[in-house]
Formats: C-alpha cells, sequence, structure tokens
C-alpha cells in the first residue's frame, strides 16, 4: 500500500503538474505541495480532504448518508493515495479492511482454476471494495489494482462492521453494495455465456462501459483504461481479435477512438452484434 | 492446490442455517410470521422472472426448484434451489429487481416474506439485517466462485430449440 508521502505519490504527482484535469477523470487526486498549496486550487472540483464537504458525496452510492453516519463515518478508517498499478489488496490475502473509492478506477480480477487472471470489472468512485469478503469472514475472492492514480478511504474490517451496526442507513447502503457486486458477477458471467461471437461480447463490454459513463448523457463515450490484452481478457477472446474489432468498428463508423477516449457513434448496430 | 483452496473457499461460504439468520425477538418473529404468504407450486411454474420487481425474500420449503438467466434466445443455468434456502437476497436487499428467473422443476412449496415486512423487522431489530447482510456478502463470494467457473470452463450456448424446457 502506498501513501501520499510514498513514491507513488511522488510520480503521480508530477502527472498531475502535467495534466491536473485528466481526461474525464479530473482532479483525480489532490496533493499537499511544497508550498503548502494543494493541487486543488488549480481546479474547482477538487476533492475536500474529509467526507462531509466532499463535493461529490451525493453522486456516490455508499457515501450519501445522513448528516449524523456522515460525522461518524468521516471519524473511521483513513483516506490513502494509491499510484497507478499499486495492489490494494490480492486474492487470498485475509480480509482486514475495506475500501472506497473516492477517485479513480481499480482493476478487480481473479484467477481461473489454470492460472489464468481474468478481470471481472472496473470498479470507480464510490465502489465499495472487499465488503463481501470481510462480511462473510473470508479472504479476498479477488485482487484490485489501480489502474490509474486513486484516492481510497480504507477502514478496518471490525470499525467498518461497527459503523453499520449503528447506522441503519449505512447498513442498507452496504447491502445494496453487495447486491450490485453480486449483478456484476452474474453481469460478466452472463456476457461471457450468452454471446455468441466475439465481436458480441466485445460490443457487450463496449456499451456496458459507455453507458455506464455516459449516465443518461446523449453522448455514450468513455475512456478506455485497459489495454487491448485486459480488455480481451474481459470479453473472453485473443488481444488479435480486440485490435482487429475495434479496427473493423471504427472504420465501420460505429466507434471513434482518440487517444484514450472511445466515443460509440451507433450504438443500435453494436446491440445488433450482441444479440 | 488452488482447488482445494477454492473448495475451502466454498465450504467457508456455505450458507447458514435459517433458523440462525431469521433469528430474531419474539415480537419481530411474530411480525414476520404474521406477513408470511404461504406459495405451493408446480412443475413448469415461475416463481419470478428476470428483472421484475422483487416482492420478498422466499424460503424453500420443499420441491426443486431451478435457477435460469437469459438474454435474447439463449439462457444460462445457475444451479438448483435446496430446501431451506433463502431465495434472492440481493434483490431484497439491494435494488429490489430479480437478478435471475426462478422456475420449479417438481411440485412443491415456499415461503414469501414480504419486503414491507422485512423493512418493519428490520427497524425494529436491526441485528437480523446484519445477519442478512452476512449471508449475501456469503452469497456473493459464492457467486465470485461460480464465475470463476464461468469462465475456466467452455460453456456451451443454446438455441431456442435447444431449451428442452
Amino acid at each position: 500500500m502506498t501513501d501520499f508521502r510514498s513514491a507513488g505519490f511522488i510520480a503521480a504527482r508530477s502527472k498531475m503538474t502535467e495534466n491536473p484535469c485528466l481526461a474525464s477523470r479530473p482532479c483525480a487526486l489532490y496533493f499537499k505541495l511544497h508550498s503548502g498549496k494543494t493541487m486543488a486550487a488549480f481546479h474547482s472540483h477538487h476533492p475536500p480532504e474529509d467526507c462531509v464537504n466532499c463535493e461529490h458525496r451525493h453522486l456516490r452510492m455508499f457515501c450519501n448518508l445522513t448528516p449524523e453516519a456522515l460525522q461518524d463515518y468521516d471519524g473511521i478508517g483513513i483516506m490513502m493515495s494509491h499510484a497507478r498499478g499499486a495492489k490494494l489488496f490480492s486474492e487470498g490475502d485475509p480480509a482486514r479492511n475495506v475500501f472506497i473509492i473516492c477517485f479513480g478506477q481499480v482493476k478487480i480480477s481473479s484467477t481461473s482454476r489454470d492460472g489464468k487472471t481474468m478481470i471481472l470489472k472496473i470498479a470507480g468512485p464510490g465502489d465499495v471494495m472487499g465488503l463481501s469478503a470481510v462480511l462473510a469472514n473470508v479472504p479476498h475472492e479477488v485482487t484490485a489494482e489501480a489502474i490509474e492514480p486513486c484516492q481510497v478511504k480504507t477502514v478496518r474490517k471490525q470499525e467498518f462492521v461497527d459503523f453499520l451496526g449503528r447506522h441503519g442507513i449505512a447498513s442498507m447502503h452496504a447491502a445494496q453494495s453487495l447486491s450490485g457486486e453480486y449483478l456484476t458477477v452474474f453481469h460478466d458471467a452472463k456476457r461471457l455465456a450468452l454471446s455468441g461471437s466475439a465481436a458480441g461480447r466485445l460490443a457487450r463490454l463496449l456499451l456496458d462501459w459507455g453507458r455506464t459513463a455516459a449516465n443518461g448523457k446523449p453522448e455514450i463515450r468513455f475512456t478506455m483504461a485497459l489495454t487491448h490484452e485486459e480488455i480481451a481478457n474481459m470479453a473472453g477472446t485473443s488481444r488479435e481479435t480486440v485490435t482487429r474489432l475495434l479496427n473493423q468498428f471504427r472504420r465501420d463508423q460505429w466507434i471513434t477512438i482518440k487517444g484514450s477516449s472511445l466515443t460509440i457513434v451507433k450504438p443500435d448496430q453494436l446491440e445488433r452484434l450482441t444479440a | 492446490m488452488q482447488s482445494q483452496a477454492r473448495s475451502g473457499r466454498m465450504e467457508a461460504v456455505a450458507p447458514h442455517p435459517l433458523a440462525e439468520l431469521l433469528e430474531c425477538p419474539p415480537a419481530t418473529g411474530n411480525l414476520l410470521n404474521g406477513a408470511t404468504v404461504p406459495i405451493d407450486f408446480v412443475a413448469g411454474d415461475v416463481l419470478f422472472n428476470q428483472s421484475a420487481i422483487s416482492r420478498g425474500l422466499y424460503v424453500v420449503i420443499s420441491g426443486r426448484l431451478l435457477r435460469r438467466t437469459e438474454r435474447m434466445h439463449a439462457h444460462l443455468l445457475l444451479g438448483p434451489v435446496r430446501a431451506g434456502e433463502l431465495v434472492e437476497l440481493a434483490a431484497v436487499l439491494g435494488d429490489g429487481c430479480h437478478t435471475y428467473t426462478l422456475t420449479a422443476q417438481s411440485s412443491g412449496s415456499a415461503l414469501l416474506l414480504p419486503i414491507q415486512a422485512l423493512s418493519l423487522a428490520f427497524q425494529q431489530y436491526p441485528p437480523l439485517r446484519m445477519h442478512l447482510l452476512e449471508e449475501l456478502a456469503r452469497e456473493v463470494s459464492r457467486a465470485y466462485n461460480a464465475c470463476c467457473m464461468t469462465r475456466a470452463t467452455k460453456v456451451r450456448r443454446h438455441g431456442p430449440d435447444a431449451l428442452g424446457e
């Protein structure tokens, strides 16, 4: 694990100085500079230093608590920053903490019986990680790795369980989070098992990501934080096939790709592929 | 080695007995008992459909039921439900929509604990929610394991003609 003073922080800080507003994920982190000013001073949507004053709280499923519960929530756990590539926990590790993502994206993966790594989902702001393992009292079922600099609230197991016991709304949100996790797992299995072709599975994946990022907006655009190899892993196909299909979709003008930003221009065409 | 670890993990997340999960003080127990709706089913009956709004928590008393998820003309069997199991905790505690379709394979009976009664019971006796939350966590853990199996196994895809149901 890393903290603000780690090498990861320094690396991330230099990146932030170059580009304080990272594409579609503005203000992924805030940092104390040597002068004592924060990076947040460069941007108006900066994350605050505590949960009570977080302007994004109402958008996050778990942290949108009553004032009383929020005050309590603010007092538990610690806020940590992780550099890209940092592992928050690994499959098989004892589940000692619950992690709530404030900013950034985390890759959730698991290992199959034949030793292959399988990416199950990309967790984003507001997602709670490690909750099922903590509440079921078993080792982590998955590995969580930051795919970009991220800020995560880390709460000790017992502290979190006690907090849920004190606040009905928090346990309701925890239940919703677990239920969401459950749906994600089913969704993943369904995507792999029920889409007949590699093109269909890739199309389903792009549509899922796009619609999540669009959040009801007409433009379906998102930032691809994964490599083609990793996307192939999620779609149950090869890296070469992903590259070929993305090129094909682009040639057909169903999608446009600019840098790491992907826009779905003709979602209906992709939808047809998933049938 | 890895399969041993996985089977150990599956044992650790096995469903807990119903009596333990629904243990609560007499007043809350009476509330739940009073609200419980008995359901009898025969082979082929659909107890609920995927994506439908959940009416509550189902407790299977007897009979064989099968969980099935579908998309367009394809379906995936998610396995049987045994007597004594709580069904669709995720829907009750979460977004209120069913994750899969539950179909009867034989005659039997189940109990339905309506959502409204459960909500009242949670208010009266908060540890009940925690017990169910822990059971949901175990269910999620089991789903992760099942998902890994699905990923590792070459899945046979069925067309509408091959359903045989």
